[in-house]
């Protein structure tokens, strides 16, 4: 399956909720799309592209915008593609895949409590790996680990 | 169950909501071991993570050396010499190897068998000789490199290996006796923990647990990487989607990989050549050069790219995104972890058996905590 191919087949049903269908090196390509329609994206990719295993679903701090991506694999054609979408920064959030894909569901909390982004209705958001309470986020950007230190040499003396 | 209960295999919880002995609801609690792998990444150079992937997993320390190496290539756009390749994949099956048969050790000994626990420990430590004369350490490597390997084998390294190979062939059976032969086995095992094809692809369940249900997936022959695509192998599968069935595939794999490892040996005896990009850039290999008496950063730019790699991990199939800003640093790595997905589909394999059948029934699932928290 090649890019075109994808392109082909969502534009057709889902219209303008798709932006982009681009190349991805080891994959059938990435495809970009509205997050509004991301319910109608997911069940097109599973039912009519076959992409029947959702291997992950990470997001990404941009600073001034929030990304989501989801790495879906499909037996029939034994490949990988990329679903990617862009969300902004003070209103990230997306629906969530784990109607469609059952094994969304600790991806998508992970990414919540990582990375801050929503996902409506998901079933059972709450803390993953961190302890119930935490009130950071640690894969953003904004959480430093430490800032540069500086270091003073003075001159010893023989 | 847990953070403290032999059947655990690392620190993590099981809640457990039981009537009488059996079990209506489970909920595993992670994060334990959680050390925050991705984020520190973000804090290190190219060469440096490296390390931390050797802490991701620490009975499975090569496939995730290799995993990251694969999609940091790509995002920084090098290519590794052959040799490189082959000794990735001689790491790769001997660690598989060594990861089976510390799983083994581990899962019969929560049946109660012990001198199978014995035989499993005394063959790993074979390999893990194996890999200390190569790599200087017995369970974190710090071998491969962005752009091939560290070094190359130390001379008499193969014939060495193929003896390790004789030794392990043969026992094999020796292991199957022990289990399958056994009744209190089989009556511990046979028919628990059923989970179908369709329900483990549903919940994103991979590897072993995968094949046992009849699914032949297996990244190595559906996606090559590395040299797989030049040696030959069967993937191991097996149908009863049950705890006897997980046995079953591991034993089988840990066959192919012996023989995936014959043919990588002769090979490497044969094609001497260089162990690292000739053309590598000089920052991947002196990241904080300091330039002449001055101690200030060469601050230099990197390709752009995304890099997205996915290997058959010991334990299925794991995934690395590193994102490349041009910086020194990756951007964001991400990372997938096999057992993360196992276990989240903890409840389609736990409800409705026994509280006795935890034990065994995760024992087939191969935790290895240190990937799932990260």
């Amino acid at each position: 399956m090649q890019p075109d191919d994808l392109s082909r087949q969502l534009t057709g049903t889902l219209g303008d909720r798709i932006l982009a269908v681009e190349p991805f090196v080891g994959t059938a390509g990435r495809v970009r799309f509205r997050a509004d329609g991301a319910l109608d994206v997911f069940r097109a990719v599973r039912d009519d592209l076959r992409f029947g295993h959702l291997s992950m679903v990470g997001a990404i701090d941009w600073v001034d915008h929030r990304e989501v991506f989801y790495v879906v694999w499909s037996d029939e054609a034994k490949q990988y593609a990329l679903l990617s979408t862009d969300l902004p920064a003070d209103a990230a959030h997306v629906e969530t895949a784990s109607e469609i894909w059952p094994s969304a569901n600790w991806h998508e909390r992970e990414a919540w409590e990582m990375v801050d982004i929503t996902f409506d209705h998901h079933p059972d958001l709450r803390h993953l790996l961190m302890p119930d309470g935490y009130a950071f986020h640690p894969l953003l950007r904004s959480f430093k680990l430490h800032e540069p230190e500086e270091l003073e040499v003075k001159s010893r003396r023989v | 169950m847990g953070p403290q209960h032999p059947m655990t295999h690392g620190l993590w919880n099981l809640r457990v909501k039981i009537d009488g002995e059996m079990i209506l609801d489970v909920d595993p609690e992670m994060g334990y071991l959680h050390r925050g792998i991705e984020k520190i990444s973000e804090d290190r150079h190219y060469n440096e993570v490296i390390t931390l992937m050797d802490r991701c997993c620490y009975v499975a320390g090569f496939s995730w050396e290799h995993l990251y190496i694969l999609s940091a290539e790509q995002a920084l756009q090098l290519r590794p010499p052959e040799r490189a390749e082959y000794l990735r994949v001689l790491c790769d099956e001997f660690q598989r190897i060594a990861s089976h048969l510390m799983w083994y050790a581990a899962f019969v000994q929560d049946l109660g068998l012990m001198s199978p626990f014995l035989y499993g420990m005394r063959d790993r430590d074979l390999v893990l000789d194996l890999f200390q004369s190569y790599t200087g350490a017995r369970m974190t490597y710090e071998y491969m490199r962005v752009g091939g390997v560290r070094s190359d084998l130390p001379l008499g390294f193969t014939d060495q290996a193929r003896k390790v190979l004789d030794w392990l062939s043969d026992r094999f059976g020796e292991y199957d006796q022990l289990c399958m032969g056994s009744t209190i086995f089989r009556e511990r095992c046979d028919g628990l923990g059923r989970m179908t094809a369709s329900e483990c692809v549903a919940h994103g369940v991979t590897g072993p647990m995968l094949r046992s249900a009849g699914l032949k997936r297996d990244l190595r022959k559906d996606r090559p990487y590395s040299a797989y695509d030049r040696l030959e192998f069967d993937v191991a599968v097996a149908d009863g989607a049950d705890v006897t069935a997980r046995y079953l595939v591991r034993m089988e794999e840990m066959r192919q990989s012996v023989r995936i490892l014959r043919q990588v040996v002769d090979w490497l005896d044969h094609h001497p050549g260089p162990v690292l990009a000739d053309r590598l850039p000089r920052w991947l290999g002196a990241p904080y050069a300091p330039i002449g008496n001055e101690g200030y950063l060469l601050k230099r730019n990197y390709p752009k790219g995304v890099g997205f790699s996915s290997v058959e991990e010991p334990h299925g199939e794991a995934q690395a995104y590193v994102v490349n800003d041009g910086g020194e640093h990756p951007y964001r790595v991400k990372f997938r972890s096999p057992v993360f997905a196992n276990i989240s589909a903890a409840r389609q394999y736990l409800v409705g058996y026994h509280v006795a059948d935890i034990p065994p029934i995760m024992g087939s699932v191969d935790v290895c905590v240190g990937e799932v928290d990260r």
